[in-house]
């Protein structure tokens, strides 16, 4: 832009200087043939005066060279002082010398400037409008493939099992583009689907093995006899195995929930499923769980998936409350509120949901509990959000899609 | 009670068996899914155990070969897959309860005698274990016929130590049958001796001192 712009200033000059000059030689060599022409007519006849302004002549006593100038004289005819360029000179003629003057009116500069001007700004309109046009309609249809295949991306999933399909293009960095992006999520997919196949596998394969260990626990407590001291350390196992489980359990449950085995949609009401959950954890927990219905929540959902979402947020808020202060379930606006009193603000709250996230050093906790929670709020599209005010932790569902 | 363990994992097969047949039950094992299909067909037994995933076939083919046999038998599925579609169809197919790998021995021990219980195998609504009567169906507990007043974990605790009595039962094992997959919410099992110090408190009180601590720290329902 700037170069062609530089371009178009040096070349304007370059052509008003050439005009210009092209102009003047013209006008130039105009007036010495006029100027012959009125010697010769004085030859004919000495009285000859001419046609003033533009021709005069006259009888003179000295003799002068040709001499070009300019000069403004009044043009009575447009009521304007106009410029003319000036030949006068004096010639003898049958022994007398005539001061013959010829004037030529000239083009100003400006108007030179002006026209050229203006037909390079028209010359420069016409090519941008049609240059614009027809690069607009060449790049829509060179880069159509390329925004098809930008949408594509945006819209593969890991999780989907449909390979990234993209459309080809006759643009050859396209068309290797394209082939390097399908061989590289293609490489992903297989990598991703395999590491979620293992981690089930180990999971399901786990089970026996804790099955045998579990048993044979139970088989020494029972038909050995052991000392107090021995049987303490068997029930540390016992607890510890079942802590594996749990794990084992929740893992399974994230990748169920990440195969979409989870199709139930029946309308669940998030109310029901809560109060069930409190009254449950109720039970077991030392401090008062309070619920706040201010509306009703219904969502279509697997139902056991609902349970286990309540459950995980309501025991997390039990686990995790401190000064024996009452947890509180706030239903609302389509959305969840369970709230639980805390010391201190969480090191990495934006990581609260992430798996194996701990920050309290609780044995039993697996750190699988909210990445659970994330993971069915990502498959039914809810959105969960955590935030920390006046000592209290926030954990906020919110159901309306 | 005659018991088949068709279940290809030894140990365990072994375990179980020495567990269920503290209870002078007869237990016998197979190891295969041919073993197992031989002894179905031969034998009669009360409670068969099904391992799903024998090592030469499925259990669900045996169980559908032990209906179309019309065989009266309960039977408990373990698995080491506890997805919902094979436990729906696990019980569809006629099974009688399913259990996920891993488990505690003595759940296993108290969802086979409420296999047994519901009726047709022989069983009936009552559990009685000297002047204590538990009725299953009202869910309500006797002493020498006299009404006591017991929670539902009570009750639920009650019956899962006459279920599994004269074993040592850790707070551990209780927890996890009385409140599942809650029980990781307690900090400390303090919460199970409070239950089963009330429970001890009303049977004592009728002069039934039947629940006795272990090695300090388990429990044990013995009748001396």
């Amino acid at each position: 832009m700037i170069t062609s712009i530089i371009i178009m200033i040096l070349s304007g000059a370059a052509l008003y200087i050439y005009t210009k000059w092209l102009l003047q030689n013209e006008i130039e060599e105009e007036l010495y043939s006029e100027k012959n022409r009125v010697e010769h007519l004085l030859e004919q006849n000495p009285e000859l005066v001419g046609i003033p302004p533009i021709i005069t002549a006259e009888k003179t006593e000295i003799a002068q060279p040709n001499i070009l100038v300019d000069t403004l004289i009044y043009d009575p005819l447009q009521d304007e002082i106009e410029l003319f360029r000036q030949l006068s000179g004096t010639k003898n003629i049958n022994g007398q010398n005539y001061m013959i003057t010829v004037r030529a009116m000239t083009i100003e500069s400006e108007n030179i400037l002006f026209a050229i001007l203006f037909t390079f700004l028209v010359v420069i309109l016409l090519a941008f409008i049609f240059l614009f046009y027809l690069n607009k309609s060449r790049n829509e249809k060179l880069w159509k493939p390329f925004f098809v295949n930008l949408d594509r991306l945006k819209s593969f999933s890991l999780r989907s099992n449909q390979p990234l399909s993209l459309e080809d293009s006759e643009i050859l960095e396209f068309h290797e583009l394209n082939r390097e992006m399908e061989d590289l999520t293609a490489k992903i997919q297989i990598d991703y689907r395999n590491l979620k196949q293992f981690t089930e596998d180990i999971s399901h394969e786990m089970q026996t093995p804790l099955a045998i260990m579990q048993a044979k626990i139970e088989t020494i407590i029972n038909d050995i006899d052991i000392n107090e001291a021995q049987f303490n350390e068997f029930s540390s196992l016992q607890t510890d195995i079942g802590r594996l489980k749990k794990l084992n359990k929740k893992l399974i449950l994230l990748a169920k929930i990440e195969n979409n085995q989870f199709t139930g949609t029946e309308t669940t009401s998030i109310n029901t499923t809560f109060k069930e959950t409190i009254q449950n954890i109720q039970e077991l927990a030392a401090i008062n769980i309070k619920l706040k219905e201010e509306n009703t929540i219904e969502v279509p959902m697997d139902g056991s998936l609902a349970r286990v979402l309540c459950n995980n947020l309501v025991s997390n808020a039990v686990k995790h409350n401190s000064n024996n202060q009452p947890v509180l379930v706030v239903i609302k606006d389509g959305s969840v509120l369970v709230i639980n009193s805390g010391t201190e603000v969480l090191e990495r709250p934006d990581q609260v949901f992430e798996r194996f996230y701990k920050e309290s050093k609780k044995r039993d906790s697996t750190g699988l509990g909210l990445s659970i929670v994330k993971k069915i709020c990502d498959y039914y599209g809810f959105t969960p959000s955590y935030r920390f005010e006046n000592n209290k932790h926030i954990f906020q569902v919110h159901f309306v899609v | 009670m005659k018991y088949l363990i068709a279940e290809d994992e030894n140990e365990l097969q072994q375990s179980i068996a020495k567990y269920l047949g503290n209870d002078a039950n007869v237990c016998e094992t197979a190891s295969d899914y041919q073993e197992a299909s031989e002894k179905l067909e031969l034998y009669e037994y009360d409670i068969v155990i099904l391992d799903i995933n024998l090592v030469t076939g499925s259990g669900l083919d045996l169980l559908r070969k032990l209906k179309q046999q019309h065989k009266k038998c309960g039977v408990i599925i373990i698995s080491a897959n506890n997805s919902l579609e094979n436990k729906l169809e696990g019980l569809d197919l006629g099974a009688d309860d399913y259990i996920t790998k891993p488990f505690h021995l003595a759940e296993l021990n108290s969802r086979i005698k409420a296999v047994l219980r519901r009726g047709q195998f022989g069983g009936e609504d009552s559990i009685v274990f000297n002047e204590i009567r538990l009725d299953t169906l009202a869910r309500s507990a006797y002493v020498n016929e006299k009404p006591i007043t017991l929670t539902r974990k009570e009750y639920d605790l009650l019956l899962f130590f006459i279920t599994n009595q004269g074993r040592v039962l850790s707070k551990a094992i209780i927890a996890e049958h009385l409140w599942g997959d809650d029980s990781d919410l307690l900090d400390n099992f303090d919460f199970i001796y409070v239950h089963i110090n009330n429970l001890r408190k009303k049977l004592t009180s009728e002069g039934a001192k039947y629940i006795q601590t272990a090695y300090g720290s388990g429990y044990k329902f013995i009748a001396d």
